[in-house]
């Protein structure tokens, strides 16, 4: 995808930034860094940040949110159909988020019947059950966080740019808590801290503050449920809440089904 | 012939603290939470925390540093990353990570040789210093206990100031410069008494241990022990146990890939060196996914291994200093080295009396 000599702006990789249901966040982190891409790509399409934007097919295409309405979905398929690489941004597009961890405690039509009262069928009509890209689409890179880390986010616009597919660790918060050199929230401060299952990526901006991770960049490579569920009872927490944590931010499944055991 | 030894009145220390920051940066331990510690660059002798026992992380991070751009990817061409190092000081290094910094030094010295720790390493002074064990100390039953290696200077506490002793030559100039400055005293029969009189104290104030004779034997034999399912079924793979390790030295290497400064489009990247832990999932994986260790109790039981007798054969020593710190930083409690060997210990006994004679 390496540019070719020439002048003008018409050369270089074409990237596009989308949005669905989620909270723009990821979209303003993009914007936020986008005087460092417009160098090496021309932005094809960016609703959120720009009111001229072209159709047609282009190389990268970052998604923000969950699908979680029928026109999320017709959007989704038409963004695959028209970009070589598809990277899901933010919590939303690679775990489905909030709007997915609610699905958890409740069905969709109790949520839509409690918050809309009377419009509610029309409402249901058009919602869908809240899920990540990839339960409908193939998705080629997810790069999660909420919001992402612009520093992660360049380095994987910078790999594609070189045609490779960037390598996303999720180890755990705790080793990135480790390397500051953190004092332990759950052991000092008996803290409910999620660090131990969530992915890294935020540099354990939490515990770094003397707070909990509440579990925001979704689980780890593995996440050992079973004994962070067991820890968490042990230090006096009631099995509801530590559900209730751990499936906040998406990937309700492994690991709703992982405490059900 | 003996070098010199020296008494240093505590009243003097910031006099002594002055000599060291002649020499470099100091860092010493820092009270950082209400039961954690932090090696922290000072200033003043008030900024000290004498009583630290264990620092959140080991003095390795000096040397081997959490992250380090090991090479950089520029203009086409691959430039390996030296920095300069500045000389740094390390005050108040107890035992236990005395015998961590050897064993490392062991380790990042074997051929070729890892220059980027020893350029830091050759650059630096570390300064002893003695401690009283609490209830997770267990150098002694690692027989790390007494210093022995990687250390310049050590102070050993005699109450109403410090008995020192110098041990490579960078050590023994430091003590006679600031003997002839007047900050140190030579040290007198009564100083040495209490010298003794110390160590001996502190050798009877151990409250925990294990024999060390029969570790290897008695892991290789209860290494289907049933309290292993049990550790492995607490363990949270979440890695805290190693980074604060004094001995484990292990990394992840990452290329990270930067947009280019260049319209040809020809990239700038570094690769960088993160300390990683055999504790996650991701970390004997191979090619094909298969995984050598894939459940957390193969992964903890590998750890106890390599801890306790994995460097026996090429080595000669064991890589456990038994500073305590992966006991008090495991947030599932099952890094209790102590206990784990007791009861392994235990078992094996059992099985040895109910042999025909
Ligand atoms: S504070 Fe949380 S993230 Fe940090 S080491 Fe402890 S459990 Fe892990
Ligand atoms: S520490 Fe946890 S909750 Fe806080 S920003 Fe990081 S992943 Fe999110
Ligand atoms: S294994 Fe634990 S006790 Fe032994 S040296 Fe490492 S951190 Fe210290
Ligand atoms: S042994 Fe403890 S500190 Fe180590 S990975 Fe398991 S739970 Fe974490």
């Amino acid at each position: 995808m390496s540019a070719a000599a020439g002048s003008g702006t018409n050369h270089l990789p074409t990237i596009a930034v989308e949005g669905l249901t989620g909270c723009a966040g990821e979209l303003l982190v993009i914007l936020e860094n986008l005087d460092k891409l417009l160098p090496f790509v021309r932005v094809v399409r960016f609703p959120f940040a720009q009111s001229k934007n072209e159709g047609g097919a282009v190389d990268i295409t970052f998604v923000e949110g969950s699908v979680s309405q029928k026109h999320d979905l017709e959007k989704l398929k038409r963004i695959r159909a028209n970009t070589r690489w598809l990277v899901a941004v933010g919590n939303c597009a690679v775990w489905g988020c909030v709007q997915k961890g609610a699905l958890c405690k409740c069905k969709a039509a109790e949520m839509i019947e409690a918050v809309y009262g009377s419009a509610a069928s029309s409402i249901a009509a058009e919602a869908m059950d809240a899920a990540p890209l990839d339960s409908h689409v193939a998705v080629d890179v997810k790069l999660s966080g909420c919001p992402i880390n612009a520093s992660q986010f360049l380095a994987v616009t910078a790999s594609l740019l070189r045609d490779h597919l960037p390598y996303i660790v999720s180890k755990p918060v705790c080793l990135e808590c480790k390397l500051r050199e953190n004092p332990c929230v759950l052991i000092e401060d008996n803290l409910p801290c999620l660090g131990p299952v969530t992915a890294a990526g935020c540099g354990a901006l939490c515990p770094s503050m003397g707070a909990a991770c509440y579990g925001c960049f979704g689980p780890c490579e593995e996440p050992q449920i079973g004994a962070m569920t067991t820890i968490l009872k042990e230090k006096g927490y009631e099995m509801e809440e530590v559900l209730g944590r751990l499936t906040a931010f998406g990937a309700v499944i492994p690991m709703g089904e992982k405490w059900q055991k | 012939m003996l070098s010199p030894t020296y008494f240093l009145p505590k009243e003097r220390f910031p006099d002594f603290l002055n000599a060291l920051k002649s020499l470099g940066q100091v860092f010493a331990p820092v009270k950082v939470s209400k039961q954690s510690y932090s090696f922290k660059a000072v200033e003043k002798a008030s900024e000290i925390a004498f009583e630290a026992l264990r620092t959140i992380l080991p003095p390795k991070k000096f040397f081997y540093p959490q992250s380090e751009t090991l090479v950089k990817f520029e203009d086409g061409e691959i430039k390996e990353c030296i920095e300069e190092p500045v000389f740094k000081v390390i005050f108040g290094v107890h035992p236990c990570d005395l015998a961590g910094l050897g064993i490392m030094d062991t380790i990042f010295e074997d051929s070729p040789g890892d220059t980027h720790y020893l350029r830091k390493r050759r650059t630096s002074m570390i300064i002893g210093l003695s401690c009283m064990p609490d209830k997770h100390c267990f150098c002694q039953s690692m027989g790390t206990d007494c210093p022995e290696k990687g250390y310049d200077v050590f102070l050993t506490d005699i109450e109403d100031g410090y008995f020192i002793e110098g041990k490579s030559s960078q050590g023994q100039k430091l003590l006679a410069d600031a003997f002839a400055d007047k900050v140190l005293e030579r040290a007198r029969e009564a100083h040495k008494d209490r010298y003794k009189r110390f160590w001996l104290d502190r050798s009877e104030a151990f409250e925990t241990g294990f024999k060390v004779d029969n570790l290897r034997s008695t892991m290789d034999l209860e290494w289907e022990n049933p309290v292993w399912e049990e550790l492995g079924d607490r363990c949270l793979s979440c890695g805290n146990c190693t980074p604060v390790c004094p001995t484990c030295y292990c990394f992840d290497l990452v290329d990270v890939a930067a947009l280019s400064s260049k319209q040809d489009g020809s990239g700038d990247a570094e690769r960088r060196r993160e300390w990683d832990s055999c504790q996650f999932v991701g970390f004997a994986k191979v090619a094909g996914d298969y995984n050598f260790r894939p459940g957390p109790v193969d992964r903890l039981k590998f750890w106890y291994r390599h801890k306790l007798h994995g460097f026996d054969d090429a080595y000669g020593f064991k890589t456990c200093v038994g500073c305590g710190r992966c006991t008090v930083s495991c947030p599932s409690g099952i890094d209790d080295i102590v206990k784990v060997v007791n009861i392994l210990q235990v078992a094996r006994q059992e099985k040895d009396e109910g042999q025909p004679k």
